[in-house]
C-alpha cells in the first residue's frame, strides 16, 4: 500500500486554495472601508496630528469607532491623485488636503461646498480661523476648503556663523542682507566652506519675496502680471549679485528645499528662507551641528519700502477638502471639524504645525515651547500667496523660474529675463 | 469531426490576447483618444482634432527638449555599444577573477535608477562630492554639472551608460561565446592578424547581436527619464530637459492631458522608426551574417 503524505498539495486543493485567497483579498477593502475614513494628505498633516498617547484625535476615534487611514504623498504628487481621485465616479477617499494656489473654478468643481455643513453643524468659533486663509479657499462664492495650516515664510540665520563674521545683529533690510550674506560666505573655524545664503531654484517663492521686498509682485492677488517691472527687475538684480559675489552657492540650479534644510543644519549656509514652522527642524540636535543657534526673523523689505509698505512674506495654507464622489461625506465632515476645533489646532501648533487660529496664538504653552510663535504671526498678517490660482498658473510659475534661472545665473541680462517673463507669461494669464 | 488547429489554439491563447488588449491596446487607445481632446482635471474634453500635435511640434521647449534626447541617445547607446563590446572581447580573451568581474560589471543592473542618481549626485556633489574632491586634488578639471548645461549632459550620459552597461555587455557578450574557436583557428592558420581577425570574423559575426543591442538600447534611451529627472530636473532653465520630462510636465506638473497624450505618441512613432530602420538594416546587413 503506497503511502501518500498528509500534506501532499493536489492540484484541486491548489486552484481551491488560490481562489479562496483571491475571493478573500478581494473582500479585504469592503470589510474595511464601512470603519475607515480615508486621508489623501503630506505626511506633515498626518504627523502634526499626533500618534499613540498623544494622538490629538484618539477621542474622536473612539466616540466614532472609527480608523483613519493616511495615504500620505508630496505636495505635487498629492495634489495630481488628489485631483485624480475627485475625477472619478467615485473615491474611497474622504479628506483631501488641498493647497491654497490650486483651486480653480474648474478645481472647485471638483469638491464639496461646506457652507451647508457648517450651516448644519458648526466648526467651534469659525470667526477664529484667518479670515484671509478663508477667503483663499473660497472659489466662485463657494467655501471648498477648511484651512488647517500654513506655512509662512522667513529668514533664518545662524547666529553662530554670523557672530565669527563678526556681525552682531540680524539683517533689518534687504541691502544688510546682502551685504551679510557677503561677509557670511567664508570659511567657518570649523573649516566649513560657507555660502552666504541658499535658496532653492525650483519655487517661485523665493524670487517673489525678493520683488516684494522692492514692493513688486510675480501676479498681484487681482491678476496683474509683473505689477511693478522695476521692482521685479530690481528683485532679480539682487538675486543675480548674490550669486555672482558666491552668496549664492554655484550649484543654485540644482539646489532643491531639503537642501536649504541641511546646508542650514550643517552650518553650509547662514541665512535661508523657510517656514517658521521648519525652526524645530532646524535646531533639532539629532540632526543640527548648531542646535538653539538657528534662529528667525521677518524677511525684510528694502531701504526704499522700509517704513511705507509692509513687507508681504509669502504663505502657503492647506486646507481639507471633501471630494464631491467621496462615499461618507458626513463622516468627512466630523473629521474636518474635530481637526478645526480649537484644542486640535494647538496640539497640532505645538507639534510644529502653522495655526490658521489667531487664538492659538495668544496661547502661553505655544509661545513657551515655540520662540518664534509671535514673529511667525507678526509676518503672517501681512503675509499672501506667491501668486493666486489660474488654470495655467504652474506653466506660468513655470515659466517664470526658467527666466529667472538664466538671470540669476548670468545667461540673460535681468531687463531681457523681465521682458520674457511678461511677453511668455501674458497668454497664460486668465482674461 | 476535428476542429482547425487555429480554432483548438484559440482559447490557450486567449488569455494572452486578453491580457494584452487590455493593459497595452485599450490604454494605447485611450491616449490616442485624449491626444485629439483639450482636457484637465475638472474640465470636460472637448474636441480639437490634431491641434495638440501642432502645439508639441511648435513648441520651441519641445524642439530643445527632443534634441537633448537624440543627443544622449546617439552619443551614451554608441559609446555604451563600443565599451560593452570592448568588455566582451576582454572578458573572452580569458581575464583572472572572471565571475567576480563579471557579478562586477552586471551590478549596476540591479541598483535601481533612483538609488543610482542619488549616489552619482553624492559622489559628484560640485562642493563636497568625494570623486570632485578627489578630481580637485590631482589637479584635473571637475564636472560643473549643476552649473554648466554640457556638464550636466555629460554626467547624465555617463549615469545611463554605466546603468545600461551590463544589458549591451551580456548580449555581446553571450554572442561572442557563440563564435567557435575554429574560426580563429582557421584565421590564424590563414595567416590573419589579430585586427584582421576581429574585422574579418569577430565584427560580422557579431553584428546582429549588437544591432538586436542597439535596436532595444536605442528605444530604452529614448525613454530616459530617472536620470535626467532626478539629477537636474531638467535644469538649468530646462536646458537639459529630455522628451520624457517635457511629457512628465505636460501631464503632471501643467495637468495638459491632451499635449501629454499627443507628445507620448510622437515619442512612440520616433522610437517605431527608429526600430524600423534598425530592423531593415538588420534584414539587409546584419542577418546575411548570422550562419
Amino acid at each position: 500500500m503506497s503511502k501518500k503524505p498528509e500534506t501532499k498539495l493536489t492540484r484541486r486543493t491548489f486552484v481551491a486554495g488560490t481562489i479562496g485567497a483571491a475571493a478573500a483579498f478581494s473582500a479585504r477593502p469592503v470589510l474595511a472601508a464601512g470603519k475607515t475614513l480615508n486621508v489623501l494628505s503630506h505626511k506633515v498633516h498626518q504627523t502634526v496630528l499626533g500618534s499613540g498617547d498623544g494622538d490629538l484625535l484618539k477621542d474622536w476615534l473612539k466616540a466614532k469607532d472609527v480608523e483613519i487611514a493616511f495615504t500620505t504623498f508630496d505636495s505635487n504628487p498629492l495634489q495630481d491623485r488628489l485631483f485624480r481621485e475627485a475625477s472619478l465616479k467615485e473615491t474611497e477617499y474622504g479628506v483631501g488636503y488641498l493647497i491654497d494656489n490650486r483651486p480653480t473654478s474648474q478645481i472647485a468643481a471638483l469638491f464639496e461646498p461646506l457652507e451647508p455643513y457648517q450651516k448644519q453643524d458648526p466648526i467651534e468659533d469659525f470667526a477664529d480661523i484667518a479670515p484671509g486663509l478663508v477667503q483663499g479657499m473660497t472659489v466662485d462664492g463657494k467655501l471648498i476648503g477648511i484651512p488647517v495650516r500654513h506655512a509662512t515664510q522667513g529668514l533664518f540665520y545662524n547666529e553662530a556663523l554670523l557672530e565669527e563674521a563678526g556681525i552682531s545683529a540680524p539683517p533689518t533690510t534687504l541691502e544688510e542682507l546682502i551685504a551679510q550674506a557677503k561677509k557670511t560666505s567664508f570659511t567657518s573655524k570649523a573649516g566649513t566652506p560657507v555660502t552666504g545664503m541658499v535658496l532653492a531654484s525650483d519655487l517661485a517663492v523665493f524670487p517673489v519675496m525678493f520683488a516684494r521686498a522692492y514692493g513688486g509682485d510675480f501676479v498681484s492677488s487681482d491678476f496683474k502680471l509683473v505689477p511693478n517691472r522695476e521692482a521685479m527687475e530690481s528683485g532679480l538684480a539682487a538675486l543675480r549679485g548674490m550669486f555672482e559675489a558666491g552668496s549664492l552657492p554655484r550649484s543654485y540650479a540644482t539646489t532643491k528645499n531639503d537642501d536649504q534644510v541641511t546646508w542650514l543644519q550643517q552650518g553650509r549656509a547662514a541665512f535661508t528662507i523657510l517656514p517658521f514652522a521648519r525652526g524645530a527642524q532646524l535646531n533639532n540636535p539629532e540632526q543640527s551641528k548648531y542646535p538653539g543657534k538657528i534662529k528667525a526673523v521677518e524677511f525684510p523689505g528694502s531701504a526704499a519700502i522700509k517704513g511705507k509698505v509692509a513687507m508681504a512674506s509669502v504663505v502657503e495654507a492647506w486646507a481639507m477638502a471633501i471630494p464631491r464622489n467621496a462615499r461618507d461625506k458626513a463622516l468627512a465632515w466630523s473629521f474636518i471639524k474635530e481637526v478645526s476645533s480649537k484644542r486640535v489646532t494647538l496640539g497640532m501648533a505645538i507639534n510644529g504645525n502653522g495655526p490658521v487660529r489667531v487664538s492659538t496664538y495668544a496661547d502661553a504653552g505655544l509661545k513657551a515651547k515655540n520662540a518664534l510663535a509671535a514673529v511667525e504671526a507678526k509676518v503672517l498678517a501681512t503675509a499672501r500667496g506667491a501668486f493666486p490660482p489660474f488654470p495655467e498658473a504652474a506653466r506660468a510659475q513655470a515659466t517664470f523660474l526658467e527666466e529667472v534661472q538664466l538671470a540669476v545665473l548670468g545667461r540673460k541680462p535681468v531687463k531681457d529675463a523681465v521682458s520674457a517673463i511678461i511677453e511668455r507669461v501674458k497668454p497664460m494669464m486668465p482674461a | 469531426m476535428q476542429l482547425p488547429t487555429t480554432a483548438r489554439l484559440l482559447p490557450l491563447l486567449a488569455p494572452v490576447h486578453l491580457l494584452i488588449l487590455s493593459v497595452i491596446v485599450l490604454p494605447s487607445l485611450y491616449v490616442v483618444w485624449l491626444s485629439l481632446n483639450m482636457s484637465s482635471f475638472g474640465q470636460a474634453p472637448s474636441f480639437v482634432g490634431l491641434q495638440n500635435y501642432v502645439r508639441v511640434l511648435a513648441d520651441p521647449a519641445f524642439h530643445r527638449a527632443l534634441l537633448n534626447t537624440v543627443v544622449l541617445v546617439v552619443v551614451a547607446v554608441h559609446l555604451e555599444l563600443a565599451v560593452g563590446l570592448g568588455m566582451a572581447l576582454l572578458f573572452a580573451s580569458g581575464l583572472p577573477f572572471r565571475r567576480f568581474l563579471l557579478v562586477a560589471v552586471l551590478a549596476p543592473y540591479a541598483v535601481s535608477e533612483v538609488t543610482a542618481v542619488v549616489m552619482w549626485r553624492f559622489l559628484f556633489d560640485p562642493d563636497a562630492g568625494p570623486i570632485t574632491l578627489a578630481l580637485r586634488a590631482l589637479n584635473l578639471p571637475t564636472l560643473d554639472w549643476s552649473f554648466e548645461p554640457s556638464h550636466a549632459m555629460t554626467l547624465i550620459g555617463l549615469l545611463t551608460i554605466w546603468l545600461h552597461l551590463p544589458f549591451t555587455f551580456v548580449i555581446v557578450y553571450a554572442a561572442r561565446l557563440a563564435i567557435p574557436a575554429e574560426l580563429y583557428e582557421a584565421a590564424r592558420i590563414d595567416g590573419a592578424t589579430r585586427w584582421q581577425a576581429f574585422r574579418r570574423v569577430t565584427l560580422p559575426l557579431l553584428a546582429p547581436a549588437m544591432l538586436i543591442a542597439l535596436l532595444f538600447r536605442y528605444i530604452f534611451a529614448f525613454r530616459l527619464f530617472s536620470e535626467a529627472w532626478l539629477l537636474t530636473k531638467g535644469g538649468p532653465a530646462r536646458s537639459t530637459e529630455v522628451v520624457a520630462i517635457y511629457l512628465y510636465q505636460e501631464a503632471f506638473s501643467f495637468n495638459a492631458f491632451g499635449p501629454a497624450a499627443a507628445t507620448a505618441w510622437i515619442m512612440v512613432v520616433i522610437s517605431l522608426l527608429l526600430a524600423g530602420a534598425y530592423v531593415l538594416l538588420l534584414r539587409r546587413g546584419g542577418l546575411a551574417h548570422a550562419h
